[in-house]
């Protein structure tokens, strides 16, 4: 087996957390030693290895040890356990213009941060146009970093790492700064880096991210590793684990708001249920069929009753508010104790979070006889699709007849 | 369900285009950007700049000859001017102060790159006492108006700066990496070290004639004093500066010239030790 770029071996890695941080002396005096404190794993046990050439994703929840995992790594943390080996030079880049002096113009943090991968200023100066070019800041490039705007500040960080020609680039959550067309010559270069056989590193909460771009995925929840290979199921296994812990968590909330009958006149809501594709569900994925069904309960036989049910998106966003039928409930007398369904044939909803407003309400006066005010949370995925926003509109679009291409030519 | 097996992906090994280099070449061109940027930023946003490192010893020098010869009547060795004794002295002392307090908080005041960069961190606290080191051969310009004003002698003795400047730097090395590594831990040692500095200062036969302290050997307090005067390798650096420049003579004490190289050196390594130790939290508790 050829030699590796990354081996990781059995690498465990303890933190303290304080309870008492006694950092100053007369806390020290009092208190006597350093403090109270706690220690747990942030990482037990991992071990994995990376080809020279290929790209390794972490994912994971936030806490899961990932950030923690990269950083031991890159050296910064020594691991209490276990060893790392990086063959090659490693550059790592964690934070924002991790290592930029914020009094330094770009030119001079251009050369400390060459400086610190562990390379020559004379090659600093050879690559320092193109660096330059990369992070189009030109005009700004000897202005002191301070007065960067974060996109500048990351653009020239970026830059920096991807042409200072590490053999092992480690990256941590940047690419989501930054505007749209930065983001894609970012992911051309870590592209090119990779066809010039460099290993690369990435920790990501953008699943998309990690599987453009990386070969092999690992995936770490509360300092283990609980799956590693290749990046389709291992991704393919973390959404599955991540939506069954979301739906008990969406049905927890469900649970712990009971729906109670018995509001005005004894007319209440019993009972809220959400049927997908399969049965009961929070899960859902656009274009899914859905169904709301609320049960009622009435002292009497229900007359001259409106079911109103709103659709709320987390932010706040109404999709939908939509009461039954005025005309035809209006002198329609309804059993005391019945189920009225809310169909959608197919789910135009788009990824999101989402809650049901469901009220009850007379006709004529208006009133309520009861209002549950954002209840029945429910997940809508958008999965293999590109529309983002609210819900499908049913939209269409139409292009000019096409042309052969000599024609235009 | 932890997966413990190795993967195996396949590789396109690809040339990297920038040479190799050697740990050392690679650590002297770090440690060298690093000076600059500590020097630099030093300067930066004082309007004075540079003139700084030489009118603060003209300052205190005066101060000092004020209230020492002027006033406490104070006679210095060789029948030496008291103000190039003093200044002399200070040169020697800024120098030594400086990078100890600069060393003090190299680790913790450079916390974003001690976070996000893995490097050798011990570099920070050696570029500190070099930022010093190079504000100090900038100083030392003042001795020409002093050997010309004073009519100070100049002699082969002078080839002995070289060692002089070494000693103090070895010694604020070693005490600043004790200190860099302390002060992640307990952030009270900066204010702590300001003190002792000012300790230090009297503890040194900078303001005052090493005669003095012979005169006042007496008693319990005179003996304490003394030991301490004796046991601080930086009397010894000073006594020898004081001779080499203002007189124009060869080192008087040997001994305890040799002494002060050695205790640098032991300090020194006890620096290493320690913050070599420390450094395996620092990238978590800075």
């Amino acid at each position: 087996m050829p030699a590796a770029a990354i081996e990781v071996r059995s690498l465990r890695k303890r933190f303290r957390i304080y309870h008492q941080r006694n950092q100053t002396l007369k806390q020290t005096l009092v208190h006597r030693g350093r403090g109270m404190y706690e220690e747990f794993w942030a990482v037990r046990d991992v071990t994995f290895r990376v080809e020279p050439g290929s790209t390794l994703g972490i994912i994971g929840a936030n806490g899961s040890g990932k950030s923690t995992l990269l950083k031991c790594v890159a050296g910064i943390l020594i691991p209490d356990a276990g060893s790392v080996k990086v063959r090659g030079r490693l550059a790592a880049l964690l934070e924002i213009g991790s290592g930029f002096h914020p009094e330094y113009s770009g030119r001079e943090n251009i050369f400390l941060n060459g400086a610190l991968l562990g390379l020559p200023r004379r090659y600093i100066r050879s690559v320092f146009d193109e660096i330059v070019a990369f992070s189009e800041l030109d005009r700004f490039i000897d202005n002191p970093v301070k007065t960067y705007s974060s996109g500048q500040y990351m653009r020239l960080g970026f830059s920096i790492a991807v042409h200072l020609d590490p053999d092992v680039l480690l990256i941590d959550e940047v690419l989501a700064v930054g505007d749209q067309s930065f983001q894609q010559r970012c992911l051309d270069r870590i592209d090119q880096l990779k066809a010039q056989g460099r290993t690369i590193v990435f920790v990501s909460h953008g699943l998309g991210a990690v599987k453009d771009l990386c070969d092999t995925a690992l995936w770490m929840d509360h300092g283990d590793a609980l799956a590693l290979g290749p990046t389709e199921r291992v991704v393919g296994e973390y959404v599955a684990a991540v939506n069954a812990h979301e739906a008990v968590r969406l049905e927890q909330e469900m649970a712990a708001r009971p729906v109670l009958p018995g509001g005005r006149a004894g007319v209440g809501i019993t009972e809220i249920a959400l049927v997908g594709r399969d049965g009961p569900t929070a899960l859902f994925e656009t274009g899914d069929p859905f169904e709301l069904r609320i049960a009622y309960s009435a002292p009497g036989p229900l007359r001259g009753a409106r079911f109103y049910v709103s659709v709320v998106r987390e932010d706040g966003v109404v999709a939908l508010s939509v009461p039954t039928d005025d005309s035809r409930l209006r002198d329609r007398v309804l059993p005391p104790r019945g189920t009225v369904r809310l169909s959608i044939p197919a789910l135009p909803l788009l990824e999101g979070l989402f809650r049901l407003t469901i009220g009850i309400a007379e006709i004529g006066t208006g009133e309520w006889y009861t209002l549950l005010d954002r209840i029945a949370p429910f997940r809508v995925h958008t999965r293999d699709r590109e529309e983002r926003g609210v819900a499908l509109l049913g939209q269409r679009w139409s292009l000019p007849e096409p042309v052969d291409s000599w024609l235009s030519a | 369900m932890a997966t413990k097996e190795f993967l195996a992906v396949p590789s396109a090994a690809g040339p990297a285009r920038v040479p190799p280099s050697g740990a050392f070449a690679r650590n002297r061109e770090l440690l060298a950007e690093l000076v600059r940027r500590d020097v630099r930023a030093r300067y930066r946003g004082s309007a004075l700049g540079v003139l700084w490192t030489l009118l603060n010893p003209i300052l205190f020098m005066t101060v000092y000859t004020v209230v020492f010869s002027v006033l406490l009547g104070a006679t210095y060795p060789g029948g030496v001017p008291a103000a190039a004794y003093i200044l002399t002295g200070l040169l020697v002392w800024n120098f030594f102060s400086q990078a100890v307090s600069f060393a003090t908080s190299s680790v913790l005041s450079n916390s974003g790159l001690v976070r996000k960069v893995a490097f050798p961190w011990v570099l920070l606290t050696v570029s500190a006492v070099t930022a010093a080191l190079v504000n100090y051969l900038i100083s030392l310009v003042l001795l020409v108006p002093i050997f010309i004003i004073f009519k100070l002698p100049l002699s082969l003795a002078l080839v002995m700066l070289p060692v002089l400047v070494v000693i103090p730097y070895v010694l604020a090395l070693g005490v600043g990496l004790l200190l860099a590594a302390g002060n992640v831990y307990f952030r009270d040692l900066e204010h702590l070290v300001q003190v002792g500095l000012l300790v230090w200062l009297y503890l040194t036969p900078i303001v005052y004639p090493p005669n003095l302290v012979a005169a006042h050997d007496h008693g319990l307090g005179g003996h304490i004093f003394s030991f301490f005067f004796r046991f601080n390798p930086m009397t010894w650096v000073v006594r020898a500066m004081e001779d080499v420049i203002t007189r124009g003579l060869w080192p008087l004490h040997w001994h305890g010239l040799v002494y002060a190289g050695v205790a640098a050196v032991t300090l020194l390594g006890c620096g290493v030790v320690v913050f070599h130790r420390a450094r395996r939290r620092f990238a978590e508790e800075v």
